[in-house]
Parts: structure tokens; C-alpha cells; sequence
């Protein structure tokens, strides 16, 4: 076929989930990918930059898509379902199928105090300058508060509020200032760890580490004069280092479906929006209950690739997330929509795969790594893992 | 009882994290004397809405379960 004869899709946003989905659907459509941003940024290194001034990782986003497919470097307003248009500034453009892969970040405009708290210390879920931010406080710390944790329930990278709990510790550990120091982990959820099965080995591991947690710790405002975070719930926690979680808002422009959140009404199993059969979302741009998390996009990716050629994929909300634990070993937390996270004890194995991954990141998005990770993720299925458990 | 304060959170079909989300964010919204009903299908919602309940003292007036359905009704005392 040529291009042509090839029905047109448009991917809005070109994140991890949208560029490998371009790989996956390059010979059999018409693809093009619209984007604010020309570079690409390996996210997770941010936690990396942030605990031990590690440089950033990122590449063009043109060296990333496929050649054939189009990469228009504008801002898409809005999309107009009804018509099958994307709409810039100044131009509309129509499509076939719509794939929306928009991602989602950090608004520190929900909670009073929070843009002056990101203003002195960053934060590792935004980008460079932030993380690099933080970790200038990370070296000049000297003892103290330390609050760590999460300030909203929603927010992409479940594990990475306790990995920087955990990486903290492990800094002031090594840096002899852990008997200065308190650190102080807040959630808004009932346990340390979301997942019940995971947070057993999560909370085990915060007392063994002096790291004192805060539950049902909803932030309501920061005082960034008096350096105090109030919750909710009454309570007041005073910092001399904060490293906080933002809450994450979506982009909003699919207009009639989007939540509160800016997230898009998405069919959690076959990922399409409302009842349209020809407008997909993926990555962190859904609303669908499963981790926010380039994984979750990975394997979104290979059912919208099987539904636009018409077979009836579903995607079974399957979790993979990388968690470090500090001190050279890391866990992964694996689960499915009908599976309960597996409770697999952290590894230096696992720790030294969670660090490989940053070196195969861009093969990764151009599609190149599946010979490993399809039988790797079957081998990890949660049903398996969980028997071998037994 | 009257209907305009209560506000229905339908979490059915959410596992991870869970329904405790969209209570904690529905309750960043809500007012004394508000009524939240949250509606679930993981059976973790009992404890957790319960420890909920009691860290935020709010009051849990009912749990039952319709067709699969657990359904908490709570009432905002503690805003």
C-alpha cells in the first residue's frame, strides 16, 4: 500500500507510548505525530539527578520516530471527535483513528504554598533545573526535617515517592547525618505503599530505616515561611528539606471527556474513548486505574496496534514498575487489573536490570528490545510469580 | 436526610490504588455535613474506609453490599 491508500492516524503527543506505537503501526498506516516538544527525556534517571546529581539522559524525539512517519513539532488546542479533526494554531487537520498519548504533569497551582515550595527546592517530576534543584538542598542538607512523600493521590510513578524516601536515607545514612535528621514519609493513602501486598515489604523496610510514616496525610497547604505542610486532616509536619510528589494534572483538550484531573475517559480494556471506536488514549494521559508509568504505555501500545487492524486486544491493566530500595537493590511491582501485586522481595539483580534499563531506553521506544521483553514479560506474569511465591 | 449534599464516588472497577483515591479527592472538595457514598467492587474499601473514617473523624453511617457492589456511605464531620 502506499501511503495513499493507507488510513491516516494521528498521534497527539509524542511520549514513550505514542513514538513506540508509531514503530508498531508504521507499515500499515499513514502516521503522524504532533508534539510541543522537539526533546525527549528519559524520566526516571530525574530521581537519579535528583538523590545523587546524576546527569539527565535525553535524545531528539526525531531521532526516536520512525522514518516515514511525520513529526509536527506545534501544540494540538483540542480535539474534535465528532469530525475527526486535531486542531492547532491556525490549522485543523483530519484523521482516520486518533491515538492521544499527552502525558500528564505537575500543577502547583492546587495547593496554596506549593509554587513557592517548588521555587526553593524542586522536585524530581518535573524536569532537569527541578531535579538538579533538589539536589542542590540534598547536599547542603545538614540535619533536620525531611519531608518526603506524596502531597495528592494522583501522579505518575507509583514507587517513586518511596524510592526517594529510601535513596534520602540512604544519602544521610553514608553522609553520618542520620542521627541529626528525622525523615518523615507522607501519603494520603491508608499504608506506605499503595498496594497492599508490596507495602507489607515497603513499611518493614521504613522502621528497620528510622523513617517515620504518615498515613491519611492529605496536603492541604504549605507555609513556606514558617516551613510547616498541613494536611487535611489537622496535622502539621514542620520541614528543613522537602521533597514532595506535585499533585499531576492531564492536558484537557479532549473536550466532553476529560475528568476533574484534565484525564481522558478512557475504556480501561480496550482503551478507547467514549463510544468511539477511532479515538484511542494511552500512557498517562488516561483515567484508567492502573499506574501511571511508561510500562503501562509499552503494553498499551501493543493493543492499540492490534485494534486498529481490527482484532479485539484487551488490555488486562498489567503493572511492571521499577522500585528502588536504596543501597543497590530494587523490586518491581507486577499486577493486573484481576491480579493482586506480586510480593517479590527486593533484589540486587533486580537493581542492577532497573539501572540497565536507562541504556536500553531508546531501543526500547523504537521497538527494538521486543525479542527480550515479550518472553520477559510473560515469564513475569503476575499469576506466575505469584505461585512460585507459594 | 437531604440529597443535595451527598455525592456519589463510583470507584467500581478501580484496584490500584484503589477507591480510597477518589474519597480522599472527593473529600478534599467536601464541606461539614456533606455525605460521600462511595461505590466499589474491591473488598479492600471496608478497612481502609473504616481507617479512613477514624484518622479523619468522619462518620461512617452505613457499608452494604448490592449485586457485588459495596456501597459506604459517610458523613462529613470533620472539615
Amino acid at each position: 500500500m502506499t501511503n495513499a491508500e493507507k488510513k491516516k492516524v494521528i498521534i497527539v503527543g509524542a511520549g514513550d507510548g505514542g513514538i513506540i506505537l508509531s514503530h508498531r503501526i508504521k507499515k500499515d498506516f499513514d502516521v503522524t505525530l504532533i508534539d510541543k516538544s522537539t526533546m525527549h527525556y528519559f524520566q526516571p534517571w530525574q530521581l537519579h539527578i535528583a538523590f545523587s546529581g546524576a546527569k539527565e539522559k535525553k535524545i531528539e524525539k526525531r531521532k526516536l520516530i520512525p522514518r516515514g512517519a511525520k513529526f509536527i513539532n506545534k501544540e494540538v488546542k483540542k480535539v474534535d471527535l465528532a469530525n475527526r479533526k486535531v486542531v492547532l494554531d491556525g490549522e485543523e487537520l483530519s484523521y482516520d483513528y486518533l491515538v492521544v498519548d499527552t502525558g500528564s504533569r505537575g500543577d502547583y497551582s492546587k495547593i496554596p504554598g506549593h509554587q513557592e515550595l517548588f521555587n526553593e527546592f524542586g522536585d524530581f517530576h518535573s524536569n532537569t533545573e527541578a531535579a538538579e534543584r533538589l539536589w542542590s538542598k540534598v547536599k547542603s542538607f545538614s540535619g533536620g526535617d525531611a519531608v518526603i512523600g506524596i502531597s495528592y493521590p494522583t501522579y505518575k510513578c507509583p514507587p517513586s515517592p518511596d524510592e526517594a524516601a529510601f535513596l534520602f536515607e540512604e544519602y544521610i545514612n553514608k553522609h553520618k547525618l542520620k542521627q541529626k535528621t528525622k525523615i518523615m514519609f507522607i501519603t494520603p493513602f491508608p499504608r506506605a505503599y499503595p498496594a497492599e501486598q508490596m507495602n507489607e515489604i515497603v513499611e518493614q523496610t521504613m522502621k528497620e530505616r528510622n523513617i517515620e510514616i504518615f498515613t491519611f496525610f492529605d496536603v492541604e497547604s504549605i507555609d513556606t515561611k514558617n516551613r510547616i505542610i498541613n494536611s487535611i486532616e489537622g496535622d502539621k509536619l514542620h520541614y528543613d528539606f522537602a521533597a514532595i510528589v506535585p499533585p499531576h494534572r492531564g492536558a484537557g483538550i479532549v473536550e466532553g471527556f476529560s475528568d476533574d484531573d484534565g484525564f481522558v475517559k478512557t475504556d480501561k480494556f480496550k482503551l478507547n474513548i467514549g463510544d468511539y471506536d477511532d479515538a484511542y488514549c494511552m500512557g498517562d494521559a488516561t483515567n484508567i486505574p492502573t499506574s501511571k508509568s511508561a510500562v503501562t504505555a509499552h503494553l498499551e501500545s501493543k493493543v492499540i496496534r492490534d485494534r486498529l487492524l481490527g482484532i479485539d486486544s484487551r488490555f488486562n491493566g498489567r503493572t511492571h514498575c521499577p522500585f528502588e530500595f536504596g543501597y543497590r537493590k530494587a523490586t518491581f511491582v507486577i499486577g493486573s487489573y484481576d491480579d493482586p501485586v506480586v510480593k517479590l522481595k527486593p533484589s540486587t539483580f533486580m537493581y542492577l536490570m532497573k539501572m540497565g534499563m536507562k541504556y536500553m531506553a531508546w531501543q526500547v521506544i523504537r521497538n527494538q528490545m521486543e525479542w527480550f521483553l515479550e518472553p520477559y514479560f510473560k515469564m513475569t506474569d503476575p499469576k506466575k510469580l505469584s505461585k512460585k511465591n507459594k | 436526610m437531604a440529597d443535595e449534599n451527598k455525592k456519589i464516588i463510583d470507584a467500581r472497577g478501580s484496584s490500584c490504588p484503589g477507591p480510597i483515591v477518589e474519597l480522599s479527592k472527593a473529600y478534599r472538595e467536601a464541606k461539614v455535613g456533606d455525605i460521600l457514598e462511595v461505590w466499589s467492587t474491591d473488598p479492600g474499601i471496608k478497612a481502609d474506609a473504616q481507617a479512613w473514617a477514624s484518622k479523619t473523624k468522619n462518620q461512617i453511617l452505613e457499608i452494604k453490599e448490592e449485586n457485588g457492589v459495596i456501597k459506604v456511605t459517610i458523613k462529613v464531620l470533620n472539615r
